[in-house]
């Protein structure tokens, strides 16, 4: 099923949690809504489900308008952070609520619940009620639960953040199969950037109620569009640095004190002559070399296997990924060089990126 | 975009989807199911009654004029009540029941039972707080019973047998002789628990860590109790003493059990029932009896407005994370 | 824990626990001569006493009012009945609007809510002499006034009016309680039963009803114990005998009798207390717990 947005907008008083989102799903598609903890990502989703009603805008599923039905009318299946299982409910019952709700068969409901458990191999514990189960197990009913009925939709509200790390890695894989194999329209919002970046076709940003970009997750991180995301995508996050770009013996420069880094000339022509701009680089994209921009090393963190190094030229400080068997130590004096193919460059004051719209 | 231009968005996206008002309709609907019956009882029979009250205090109905020949006296009640020789002596002795029961059961001996049993072991306090809850869970003719046998003459009365005759003082009814101590007690060990239970919960949320600060700061039992906890139950005290301040004024089933308004024990909420509904002579004075009524209703609203003023009502409204129906 | 409160002295609890036990005293001493006195001739104070006020006199005798008296039946079972129909009143209104109140955004919920704290601290007692037309009006309605089998109708000198009048005097603490309930359920379940495809009437009755079963259970046992206990309501508003309560009955034979006969009343009492005590016994924390949460208005 496809979903369209139009100009979604939710307010509460003066405060807006959502404001003019506009998004199209394909069917089939899994979208990943990313964003740090109160940017309306949430609150977006519960007004897909029906939970909330739009202040404004229409929301679309294969172009039925859906503003006004009701969530129970909309075949959707969804997957909570609290998991939100029926406690005073079996495993089983858990499973085969939303068909009995929805008049299925007994037959076919025994059926599907049966499949839909081997699927996610709760099998053995349809009798236990949740509060015997696992976190993971629980997990796994809830996801279970929304899968049963046939949704036309799925949602997930960061299922997986109450997860220990190792299991929030293979659950990962897990939902994302799932989701191909049934062929089943997802949205999955997080504000876990590896999640969305990992699992979604295409990830939307939001930042305060307001959708900063929609595109696959390599061009977010390549051509990110906004300061914002250029600093939210990405570990350990982009560097920035205030320079002014300067057309030096027909090259362009960044430049500021202590710092001279020339830059390709479709990149440096796009902020030449605005005064201060901001250059954003990646840690990956900075190797302590030979020669180049002079600098100090300040902090070392060893992260097994880079060590991340924070060198500081001048006033600013640069994070670099280097090579652990390189034992840079605290105070070394190094040389850094930039690879100019992955430099950013925004404008200070919009925020915008200079490179992409 | 502009506010403006998604106002024109929204405005149009209505328009184009006519089902909108039809939804709003059945949005009122359902809840409305679920508060019919509870709405239905408020109306009938607070509301209306409010109504009733006021209006029969301004009339002349009693069982002399039967419920068709009354006619309107204006405030002819409330002047006879200003003027009325029982009103001061029952004033006086609504004051001094309400006082006395309040500072000595409902907020003093509350906050005593409270503290001691807050500062013995865990299960023991709990023991005692549930035996202090007995009294309010007893049938109250059962346990009015109780205390007019503790009353009784000689040889019969518990009071009489096991205390003063050992002290050699000499038996009588203490319920007529001392009618006020039976009355407070009666009242008091009843109005005890509502405190108790607040005043409890109150001091177990004293945060741990200013007990232990007070312990490592050399406090004794009676330091702690003065300058930590006392000043932290500050909230609680206002409530209680409030609250109950307005269900002594307007109680008297225990007194009508225990005395009649007999022996000097007639308060004002006792005097308006029995002159409108309850009394030997079978002379109903519906429109005397409301007026005595309505002033402690005014009272009551009154100081109603004013919890639902002062009591954090705001903190205890949150709205709903759900909108659809 | 014992030490959270710094009582480390055993000397010093001794002395607390001596100074509690003494104002407790007054309590325990009328449980206690109740239970001494329906299994005796006479009493003098606690002790049983035979006809010639010699200890002993040990008896039956008193219980006879059992099998003797049909009457006790006839009491027995309208206070029965009206404390189960109470306690089914108050649970399932209380529950319904508690639910709407927390969980459902509608116009004037805002009011209602205020208008039930309000009523919540308000003297109800003070409207009874109101309350009273209202009964005789509600009588004259056809069927349901007075010709409804078993409660005998919703009007004057019917036990369902009596019901009525002490549902509409509990609601204001059920419906804080019941509130204060729900706001502790979790938002994403029921989102959860929505979208699995439940109206709102069925995600109250089968997924939030379930969560609140202490809550309602607490309610459930104070309506009940209050419906058997009380006195005033019935009394005010019930003059037909066939229709009067266990606590009417009961003054009756304390205010008919003279000189009364204290070890037969006794009994009655002990009969009208054994349920009460049963109770009080088996679900104290419940019972405490609706005091601390219906006091602070529900929450």
């Amino acid at each position: 099923m496809k979903v369209k947005l139009e100009n979604l907008t939710k307010r509460w008083g003066p405060v807006y949690a959502a404001r003019d989102i506009n998004l199209d799903i394909n069917d089939g598609e899994f979208v990943a809504f990313l964003g740090p903890s109160g940017c309306g990502k949430t609150t977006t989703l519960l007004l897909i489900a029906g939970i909330y009603k739009p202040t404004a805008g229409r929301i679309l599923f294969d172009d039925r308008v859906m503003n006004q039905v009701p969530p129970k009318n909309r075949n959707i299946g969804m997957v909570f952070q609290s998991y939100a299982l029926y406690p005073h409910m079996t495993v089983y019952e858990n499973l085969v609520f939303p068909m009995k709700l929805k008049r299925v068969p007994p037959a076919e409901m025994k059926a599907r619940a049966q499949r839909v458990a081997e699927m996610l191999g709760i099998s053995q514990l349809l009798d236990r009620r949740p509060g015997q189960l696992s976190g993971g197990q629980q997990q796994r009913v809830a996801l279970g639960r929304a899968l049963t009925k046939h949704p036309d939709l799925l949602l997930f509200d960061e299922p997986l953040s109450n997860l220990d790390a190792r299991l929030r890695l293979s659950m990962r894989a897990e939902i994302k199969r799932l989701q191909m194999d049934l062929g089943v329209t997802a949205i999955y919002v997080t504000h876990d950037q590896v999640e969305a970046m990992t699992m979604a076709d295409r990830v939307a940003v939001m930042k305060d109620g307001q959708l900063q970009a929609y595109c696959p997750p390599n061009e977010l991180y390549d051509r990110p569009r906004t300061l914002f995301i250029a600093g939210f995508v990405g570990n350990p996050p982009m560097n920035f640095i205030e320079v002014e770009v300067v057309l030096r013996d027909g090259v362009y420069h960044a430049q500021r004190a202590g710092f001279d880094l020339p830059l390709l000339t479709e990149r440096g022509g796009q902020a030449a002559g605005r005064g201060p701009v901001i250059l954003g680089v990646r840690p990956e994209d900075v190797m302590i070399a030979e020669e180049g921009i002079a600098g100090e090393v300040y902090v070392v963190e060893p992260l097994g296997r880079d060590d991340l190094i924070d060198v500081r030229i001048g006033e600013v400080h640069v994070h670099v990924l280097a090579d652990p068997n390189r034992r840079c130590k605290v105070g070394d004096r190094v040389h850094l060089c930039f690879n100019t193919q992955k430099i950013q460059l925004f404008d200070p004051k919009t925020e915008q990126s200079l490179l992409w719209t | 975009m502009s506010e403006s231009a998604s106002t024109v968005q929204a405005l149009e996206a209505g328009k184009a989807h006519y089902p909108e008002e039809k939804a709003s309709l059945r949005s009122l609907l359902s809840p409305l199911l679920f508060m019919a019956p509870a709405i239905i009882l408020v109306v009938v029979f607070f509301f209306i009654p409010v109504v009733i009250v006021l209006a029969i205090s301004l009339t002349d109905m009693s069982t002399a004029t039967g419920f068709n020949n009354w006619k309107w006296v204006q405030f002819d009640n409330y002047r006879r009540i200003a003027t009325h020789p029982n009103t001061l002596p029952v004033l006086r002795n609504t004051l001094m029941y309400v006082a006395l029961t309040l500072a000595l059961f409902n907020v003093g001996m509350a906050l005593v039972i409270a503290l001691l049993t807050t500062h013995v072991p865990r299960r023991s306090g709990f023991l005692f707080r549930a035996l202090w809850l007995l009294p309010r869970l007893t049938p109250s003719v059962v346990y009015i019973m109780m205390w007019k046998y503790v009353a009784a003459d000689a040889p019969y009365g518990i009071l009489n047998q096991h205390l003063l005759g050992p002290l050699g003082i000499p038996p009588t009814n203490w319920l007529p002789a001392q009618p006020w101590l039976f009355v407070i007690l009666t009242n008091g060990f009843i109005g005890a628990s509502f405190g108790m239970v607040i005043f409890t919960s109150a001091i177990e949320s004293i945060p741990y860590d200013y007990m232990v600060a007070a312990l490592v700061d050399g406090c004794s039992l009676w330091q702690r109790i003065r300058y930590l906890i006392l000043p932290l139950l500050r909230w609680p005290l206002l409530f209680v003493t409030t609250y109950q301040t307005l269900s002594l004024l307007t109680s008297f089933e225990q007194i009508l059990l225990l005395t009649e308004g007999q022996f000097g024990t007639e308060v004002w909420s006792l005097w308006a029932y029995q002159r409108a509904l309850s009394n030997y002579w079978g002379n109903f004075q519906w429109g005397f009896g409301a007026a005595l009524a309505a002033v402690l209703v005014l009272i009551g609203v009154v100081m109603a407005l004013v919890y639902m003023r002062y009591f954090q009502f705001n903190q205890l409204v949150q709205e709903p994370k759900i909108e659809a129906l | 824990m014992e030490d959270r409160l710094g009582m480390g002295n055993r000397w010093r609890v001794a002395i607390l626990l001596l100074i509690l036990t003494i104002l407790t005293v007054p309590i325990l001493v009328g449980y206690v001569w109740i239970l001494i006195s329906t299994f005796s001739q006479r009493t003098y104070g606690l002790i049983p006493v035979d006809a010639s006020g010699q200890v002993g006199g040990l008896t039956l005798r008193n219980w006879s009012f059992l099998w003797e008296d049909p009457n006790i039946w006839k009491v027995t079972l309208n206070s029965l009945i009206l404390a189960i129909g109470l306690t089914i009143g108050v649970v399932l209104v209380s529950s319904m609007a508690g639910y709407a109140l927390s969980r459902i955004s509608f116009p004037g919920r805002r009011v209602f809510l205020g208008t039930t704290l309000v009523l919540h601290a308000f003297p109800s007692v003070t409207l009874l002499i109101a309350i009273f037309f209202v009964l005789r009006w509600i009588s004259r309605i056809p069927i349901l006034g007075r010709d409804i089998p078993i409660i005998g109708g919703f009007g004057y000198n019917t036990l369902g009016g009596v019901i009525l009048v002490m549902l509409a005097l509990q609601l204001p603490l059920g419906v804080w309680l019941m509130k204060g309930f729900f706001d502790h359920v979790s938002w994403d379940m029921e989102r959860a039963a929505l979208i699995d495809g439940c109206s709102r009437w069925r995600t109250w009755w089968q997924i939030l009803l379930p969560q609140i079963r202490p809550g309602i259970a607490a309610l459930a046992i104070f309506s009940f114990i209050s419906g058997w206990n009380e006195f005033l309501i019935p009394y005010t508003y019930i003059t037909d005998q066939q229709q009067s309560t266990i606590a009417a009955y009961l003054n009756k034979l304390l205010s008919d009798t003279a000189p009364v006969n204290y070890s037969q009343v006794a009994a009655v009492g002990l009969f009208q207390l054994i349920p009460v005590m049963l109770f009080f016994v088996f679900t104290q924390e419940y019972l405490l717990s609706i005091f601390a949460g219906g006091a602070k208005g529900g929450s």
